[in-house]
C-alpha cells in the first residue's frame, strides 16, 4: 500500500487579518461584538463632545489678550478668558514676591537643578554625598537666597558650606562627564601628588577644602540680600518650598520612625507606633489647624513662630509619618537572611541597618518616594485654606482682583493642567524607575 | 573512667557568663528605653507647662465646660434640631460629626460602585473604552483633590440657574429640583400604620435569608438549582408592597414648593454638599479603579481557564471564581480608601460645607476659643473613625486568611 504523502509543500497561509491590516485591528479591538461596537460608538461620541466642547470654549472662542474681564466679554461672550490667566502668570509662579528680586528665586531653582542633575548622570561619582548635601545644605543656601536679610553666624557658615559644595559639585560633574574621574583624583594629579601617601593626599584635599571655605566665608560677608518677608512668598514657588522641605525632612524622620516601629524595645516601639498612627488617622487639614492654633501655645513666652514655619513643621511631621510606612514596607521586603548574614560578619544594629538593610530597602523604595512626593505636592494645596497664598491660593484670588472679578474657571483649569503635567510626568518617571530598578531582581 | 565522667559533667555545666555591665544587651535595652521615655516625657512636660503658662497669660479658658454652653451662631445645614442661642456647643459638635459622616458615607458608596465600574472598563478588550477609562483615571489622580472640589463648586454648582428658574430633574413630576441654592427633593412622612410595612420588610429580609440557606442546602444534596435571585427580588418587592397597600398607603410625601424666594418643604442639600459629594466620589473612584484592575489582574489566568473548562459561562466564572479571589487583593486598598474618603471630606471647609472641621474646629473655635479641647476632640473623632474602619479591615483579613492554604 502506497503511503499517502503530499508531493509538494503546502503553501504558507497569510497572517490573520487582525494582525496585519488596520481594518483587522479595528475589528478585533473595537467591533468584536455588537456590544463592543456600541461601546465604541458611545466612546467616540464622548471623546468628540469633550474635545469639541473644550476646543470651542477654550481655543476657538477664547480671548487671549484683554485688559479686563469686561473686555473679554465684549470680544466673546461664551469663550474662555485666558487673558486673565496670562496677566496673572507671574503671580501664579512667584506669588507677591518683589518683582525686582525674582532672579533670586530663579537662581535658587537653577541651583537645585545644578545640585541634583548629577544624580542622573551615570559617570559621576560620590552620588550619596550629593544626595546628602541636597537634603542638608541646599535648603539653607536656597533659604537665604529666598528670605535674604542679615545673616546670623549659623546662616553664614551654612551659606559658605553650601556655596563651596555647589562649586565643588559642579566641577565634579564637569570633570566626571568629560573624563570619568572624580574631582579629587584630578586635583591630586594637578598638584603632582598622585605618588604621595594616602595621608598626605587627604591632607591636601582637606587644605584645599578649608582654604575654599575661608575664601568664600570672607567673600560672603560682603554681600547681603534685601530681606523678603515670608508673607510675600507665594504661588508655585511657595508650594514647591513647602513640599520640598516636607519631603526632604520626611525621609530621615520616616526612616527613624520606621526603625522605631520595628524595634525590639517595647517603649520605643509603642511610642513610634502611636506617633505614626495618630498622624495617619487624622486629615492633614486638622494637623494644619493644630499647627496654627496650638503651636503658638507650645512655644515658650517671647518666642514667636510665624505661620509659614508652623505649616512647614506640620507638613514635615505629617509626611514623615506617611514616609515611615513606606520605609517600613521597604524594610519588610528585605529577607531575613540579610540580617542574619550581617550579624554573622559581626555588624551591630546600626551597622546592619546602615550598611546592609537600608541601602537595599531604599533602592526598592525610590518609586514609592516619588509617589509620596506627588501626593505631598497635591496635598500642599491645603495650605491655601489656612491663609497662605500657595499656587491654589493665587489661582483663587484672581476672581477677587477687580479687573478680573468672577473669573473662576479659567485659572482653576490652568492650575489643574499645571499639576497634571508635573504629577503625570513624575508618576510616569516613577513607574519607569520601578521597572528599571527591579530589572536586576527578575533575572 | 574518671576522665569520661568529668568530661560529661563539663559538657553539662554552662560556661560561667561574664556579666559586663556596659556591653550587656539587656542593660542597654533598658537604658535606651529609659532614655527615650525620659526624653519624650520631658518634651511632653515642657510643652504642657508652656501651654498652661500661655493659656494663663492670654486669659484663655480651659476645660470641657463649653460643651454645655449655648452657641450663638447658626449653620446652614444640619440633620438634627438646632437653634442659635439655644443649642449648645456639644450639639454643634454632633451636627459636625453627622455632616461629615453623611457626606463621606454617600461618597464611599458612590465611589465604590463607580470605582469598580471604571476598574472593569480599564480591562475592557475594547481598546477605545480602556483608553478612555485610563485617561479619566490619570486626569483625576494627577490633580489635587482640593482643586477639583473648588472647581465643582465654583465652576459647576454655583453656575446652576437661580431659584426662579429651577430645573425639575424629575421631568415635570415636581419632586426633585436643582438650582444654585442646592437640591430640593420630596421627603416621605410615615403615617400611623407605616410601621407595619417596615415590619413586613424586615420579616421578608429574614425570610429571604432563610430561603437562600434552604436553596443552598438543596443544591448541595440534590444538585437542583433554585432561581434564588429573582425569587428574592420578587419577595422583597411584593410582600412589603402588599402590606403597604392593604394598610391604606400610610405614607405622605412632603413636596418642595416654591414660596417667595425659596423652596419650602421637602429635604434639601446645599450646593457645597453636592460639589463635595461629586468630587469625593470621582476622586476616590479613580483611585479605586486602579486597585480593582490590579486585583483582577492578580488572579491567575489558569483560574479563568479552569472555570471555563468545567463548563461555567463567562459571567458565572467571573462571579464565582475570579471576583471572590480578586477581592482578597482589592479589599485592603478599598478599606484604606474609605478611610481616606472620610479624612478627605474635611476639605469641605474650602467651600463652606459645615462638616466637623469647618463647624467645630474653625467657627466654634473662633467663637469660643478652647483651642486645645476643640482640636483634640476633632482629632479624636477622626481617630475613632479610622480605628473603627481599620478594625473592620483586620477582621476581614483574618477571615480571608482562613480561606488561604
Amino acid at each position: 500500500m502506497a503511503a499517502v504523502v503530499k508531493s509538494e509543500r503546502t503553501a504558507a497561509r497569510s497572517a490573520p487579518l487582525s494582525e496585519t491590516t488596520v481594518l483587522g485591528w479595528l475589528r478585533k479591538n473595537l467591533f468584536s461584538s455588537w456590544i463592543n461596537a456600541l461601546l465604541t460608538i458611545v466612546s467616540i461620541y464622548i471623546i468628540y463632545a469633550a474635545v469639541k466642547g473644550f476646543y470651542v470654549w477654550g481655543v476657538a472662542d477664547a480671548v487671549w489678550v484683554a485688559k479686563d474681564r469686561r473686555e473679554c466679554f465684549d470680544i466673546s461672550i461664551d469663550g474662555a478668558c485666558w487673558a486673565g490667566v496670562i496677566q496673572w502668570m507671574n503671580n501664579f509662579i512667584y506669588g507677591r514676591y518683589p518683582r525686582g528680586e525674582l532672579w533670586r528665586v530663579n537662581l535658587g531653582a537653577l541651583m537645585l537643578v545644578l545640585w541634583m542633575a548629577p544624580l542622573w548622570v551615570p559617570r559621576v561619582k560620590d552620588k550619596i554625598l550629593i544626595g546628602m548635601s541636597t537634603v542638608f545644605l541646599y535648603p539653607f543656601l536656597a533659604g537665604y537666597f529666598f528670605a535674604g536679610g542679615e545673616k546670623g553666624i549659623f546662616m553664614q557658615v551654612m551659606v559658605t558650606l553650601g556655596i563651596v559644595f555647589l562649586v565643588g559639585n559642579t566641577l565634579n560633574v564637569i570633570i566626571g562627564v568629560s573624563s570619568g574621574r572624580g574631582l579629587r583624583e584630578v586635583m591630586i594629579q594637578k598638584l603632582g601628588k598622585q605618588d604621595a601617601s594616602d595621608e598626605s593626599q587627604r591632607n591636601t584635599i582637606l587644605a584645599i577644602f578649608v582654604g575654599a571655605l575661608v575664601v568664600v566665608f570672607v567673600l560672603q560677608m560682603w554681600w547681603t540680600f534685601e530681606a523678603v518677608s515670608w508673607t510675600k512668598w507665594g504661588g508655585m514657588f511657595l508650594t514647591l518650598v513647602i513640599s520640598g522641605i516636607g519631603i526632604a525632612a520626611a525621609l530621615p524622620l520616616g526612616i527613624f520612625l520606621a526603625l522605631g516601629r520595628r524595634s525590639k524595645l517595647p517603649v520605643i516601639r509603642v511610642l513610634c507606633t502611636a506617633f505614626i498612627e495618630i498622624f495617619r488617622s487624622v486629615p492633614l487639614i486638622t494637623v494644619l489647624f493644630m499647627a496654627t492654633t496650638m503651636f503658638p501655645l507650645f512655644m515658650p513666652e517671647g518666642v514667636p513662630l510665624n505661620k509659614l514655619t508652623q505649616v512647614i513643621i506640620a507638613v514635615c511631621l505629617f509626611s514623615g509619618c506617611y514616609m515611615a510606612e513606606t520605609v517600613r514596607a521597604g524594610l519588610q521586603a528585605i529577607p531575613n537572611g540579610q540580617y542574619e548574614a550581617a550579624h554573622t560578619i559581626g555588624l551591630g544594629y546600626w551597622g546592619t541597618m546602615g550598611l546592609i538593610v537600608m541601602p537595599q530597602a531604599l533602592k526598592h523604595m525610590i518609586p514609592n518616594i516619588v509617589g509620596s512626593f506627588i501626593g505631598l505636592l497635591k496635598d500642599t494645596t491645603l495650605v491655601s485654606i489656612i491663609g497662605l497664598f500657595d499656587v491654589l491660593g493665587m489661582l483663587r484670588s484672581v476672581s477677587q482682583d477687580i479687573p478680573w472679578r468672577g473669573l473662576h474657571k479659567e485659572p482653576l483649569l490652568f492650575g489643574a493642567m499645571l499639576f497634571f503635567i508635573v504629577c503625570f510626568a513624575m508618576s510616569k518617571y516613577s513607574r519607569h524607575l520601578e521597572v528599571k530598578l527591579s530589572a536586576g531582581d527578575n533575572r | 573512667m574518671a576522665v569520661t565522667d568529668s568530661d560529661k559533667a563539663s559538657a553539662h555545666v554552662k560556661p560561667k557568663e561574664r556579666f559586663d555591665f556596659f556591653h550587656d544587651e539587656r542593660v542597654r535595652s533598658v537604658f535606651y528605653q529609659l532614655l527615650t521615655a525620659c526624653t519624650v516625657g520631658w518634651l511632653a512636660w515642657y510643652l504642657i507647662t508652656n501651654t498652661a503658662h500661655n493659656l494663663e497669660i492670654r486669659g484663655m479658658n480651659t476645660g470641657f465646660g463649653f460643651l454645655t454652653a449655648t452657641a450663638g451662631f447658626d449653620t446652614d445645614f444640619k440633620l438634627i434640631e438646632y437653634e442659635p442661642g439655644i443649642g449648645t456647643y456639644g450639639r454643634i459638635f454632633l451636627i459636625g460629626c453627622l455632616n461629615t459622616l453623611l457626606v463621606s458615607s454617600f461618597a464611599i458608596v458612590a465611589s465604590t460602585f463607580l470605582g469598580f465600574f471604571v476598574g472593569v472598563l480599564r480591562l475592557s478588550n475594547n481598546w477605545l473604552v480602556a483608553r478612555l477609562a485610563l485617561a479619566f483615571v490619570e486626569i483625576i489622580r494627577n490633580t489635587p483633590l482640593l482643586l477639583q472640589i473648588i472647581f465643582w463648586y465654583v465652576g459647576v454648582f454655583a453656575l446652576l440657574p437661580r431659584v426662579k428658574n429651577s430645573v425639575d430633574l424629575s421631568g415635570g413630576a415636581e419632586v426633585l429640583f436643582i438650582n444654585n441654592r442646592g437640591l430640593y427633593m420630596a421627603w416621605p412622612v410615615p403615617g400611623d400604620l407605616f410601621w407595619m410595612t417596615t415590619t413586613a420588610f424586615v420579616a421578608t429580609v429574614v425570610g429571604v435569608f432563610l430561603l437562600r440557606r434552604w436553596a443552598h442546602k438543596r443544591q448541595d444534596e440534590t444538585g437542583q438549582q433554585f432561581p434564588i435571585f429573582s425569587a428574592s427580588v420578587a419577595l422583597l418587592i411584593l410582600v412589603p408592597g402588599a402590606v403597604y397597600l392593604v394598610t391604606g398607603s400610610p405614607l405622605e410625601w412632603d413636596l418642595p414648593t416654591l414660596q417667595g424666594f425659596n423652596f419650602r418643604g421637602g429635604f434639601s442639600l446645599p450646593p457645597a454638599f453636592l460639589a463635595l459629594l461629586v468630587s469625593l466620589t470621582i476622586y476616590h473612584a479613580a483611585h479605586l479603579a486602579e486597585s480593582v484592575r490590579a486585583g483582577i489582574l492578580s488572579v491567575n489566568k489558569g483560574q479563568t481557564e479552569a472555570a471555563l473548562a468545567i463548563g461555567l459561562k463567562p459571567g458565572r466564572a467571573m462571579a464565582l471564581i475570579i471576583i471572590p479571589q480578586a477581592m482578597r487583593a482589592i479589599v485592603p486598598p478599598l478599606i484604606s480608601l474609605w478611610m481616606n474618603c472620610v479624612k478627605n471630606s474635611s476639605l469641605a471647609i474650602a467651600i463652606g460645607y459645615s462638616d466637623i472641621v469647618a463647624l467645630f474646629m474653625q467657627t466654634a473655635l473662633n467663637q469660643a476659643g478652647y483651642a486645645v479641647e476643640m482640636v483634640g476632640m476633632t482629632m479624636a473623632f477622626y481617630m475613632f473613625i479610622s480605628l473603627s474602619i481599620s478594625g473592620l479591615l483586620n477582621i476581614y483579613n483574618k477571615r480571608v486568611q482562613l480561606v488561604e492554604r
